[in-house]
């Protein structure tokens, strides 16, 4: 064999291994809960988005305001569902903010403590401690304190978050805000305006 | 020594393309969108192409095949990773992570200019010691032959 031909039998051999390899191990599909507390907008919607948000992440927010915008602008056309996806190596307030949010969740508060909890992001992200700002914020909404702290206690909210979180990487998700649009997998919020213009042109 | 170097620069590569092949091409698309620098036509291209440009530069390196070319390839790389690292870092962009591995290594872009400058000058010297740098690469086997 001259080293053309060689050249050609190692470009196809690393694009035949690249090829097998990610079919071997593709990415599990994402699976709608048409029950979840972390759920708004129309069921029945053409479009379906299904989020896996770092609440600290400065993306993730920019991409919820959007969002909020969007779900006024179009009531019955989408369907949104939130799941948990921490960068807790990047983050340090990441898991924190996510277990408020699961905990809220349980009391059906789960929207209203985002409400409150994303525009401020700013602020409680350089706090060494923002625990007092986010039983503040879940005072505001409502939410029943003693229930709170228990389920801030307890290990089953942690495991909820760190178990969509692995699900989540088993999907192929590394960063966020990373959506799935009709099953369709965009990552950050340029992608997913790009993404709803292809539903929504005007 | 040379041809250590040269192993371990195309198998920077080979870990670097591998990292994002192996991974939706999305995550990869997200990092360039960070950059801030092409059309979004462009990014999605980019995002599609250049993982690849990465392993087979990489592999040729390793292995010496068309070493001179090879190698030229990876300066323009790392070249390439000089500029736009060192033009986000310039405008201030929030970059949290270079994106450069995939999801396999992190590194701060201030870590990542630095260790591609310094790449990019072995790149160079390599190229000038090519006959050196030959030594147990699949170019001498053919070039014996």
């Amino acid at each position: 064999m001259n080293k053309l031909q060689s050249t050609l039998v190692i470009v196809l051999i690393l694009i035949g291994a690249i090829v097998g390899a990610k079919i071997y191990f593709a990415p599990k599909k994402v699976e709608i809960n048409l029950q979840s507390a972390r759920a708004k907008g129309n069921p029945q919607a053409r479009v379906k988005i299904v989020e896996f948000i770092d609440f600290q992440c400065p993306a993730c927010a920019y991409g919820i305001n959007f969002l909020k915008t969007f779900f006024e602008q179009h009531p019955n056309d989408l369907y949104l569902q939130v799941r948990y996806f921490p960068l807790t190596n990047m983050h340090h307030h990441a898991m924190l903010s996510a277990l408020y949010s699961e905990c809220a969740s349980r009391q059906g508060k789960f929207w209203e403590l985002d409400d409150l909890m994303i525009p401020q992001q700013s602020q409680w992200a350089q706090l060494i401690n923002p625990d007092p700002v986010f039983q503040s914020m879940a005072g505001q909404v409502g939410m029943d304190m003693t229930q709170l702290n228990a389920c801030l206690a307890s290990d089953d909210a942690r495991k909820v978050i760190n178990d969509e979180k692995s699900l989540g990487q088993s999907m192929g998700i590394s960063s966020t805000p990373t959506y799935f649009i009709n099953g369709k997998m965009v990552v950050g919020a340029k992608s997913m305006q790009d993404e709803l213009k292809n539903y929504f042109p005007n | 020594m040379l041809f250590l170097l040269r192993i371990i620069i195309g198998s920077v590569f080979i870990v670097s393309g591998l990292g994002k092949l192996l991974a939706p091409y999305q995550n990869f698309l997200y990092v360039i969108q960070a950059y801030q620098l092409l059309p979004s036509w462009a990014e999605v291209l980019v995002a599609q192409i250049f993982p690849w440009l990465e392993l087979i530069v990489g592999v040729f390196v390793a292995l010496g095949l068309w070493t001179s070319w090879s190698l030229r390839g990876a300066g323009i790389l790392f070249g390439i990773f000089v500029v736009v690292v060192g033009q986000a870092l310039i405008r201030g962009l929030p970059l949290e992570n270079c994106g450069c591995f995939g999801e396999w290594i992190h590194l701060k872009p201030q870590t990542v200019i630095v260790m591609d400058s310094l790449s990019l000058l072995l790149t160079l010297v390599l190229l000038r010691n090519l006959s050196s740098v030959q030594k147990f690469s699949l170019d001498s086997r053919f070039d014996q032959t």
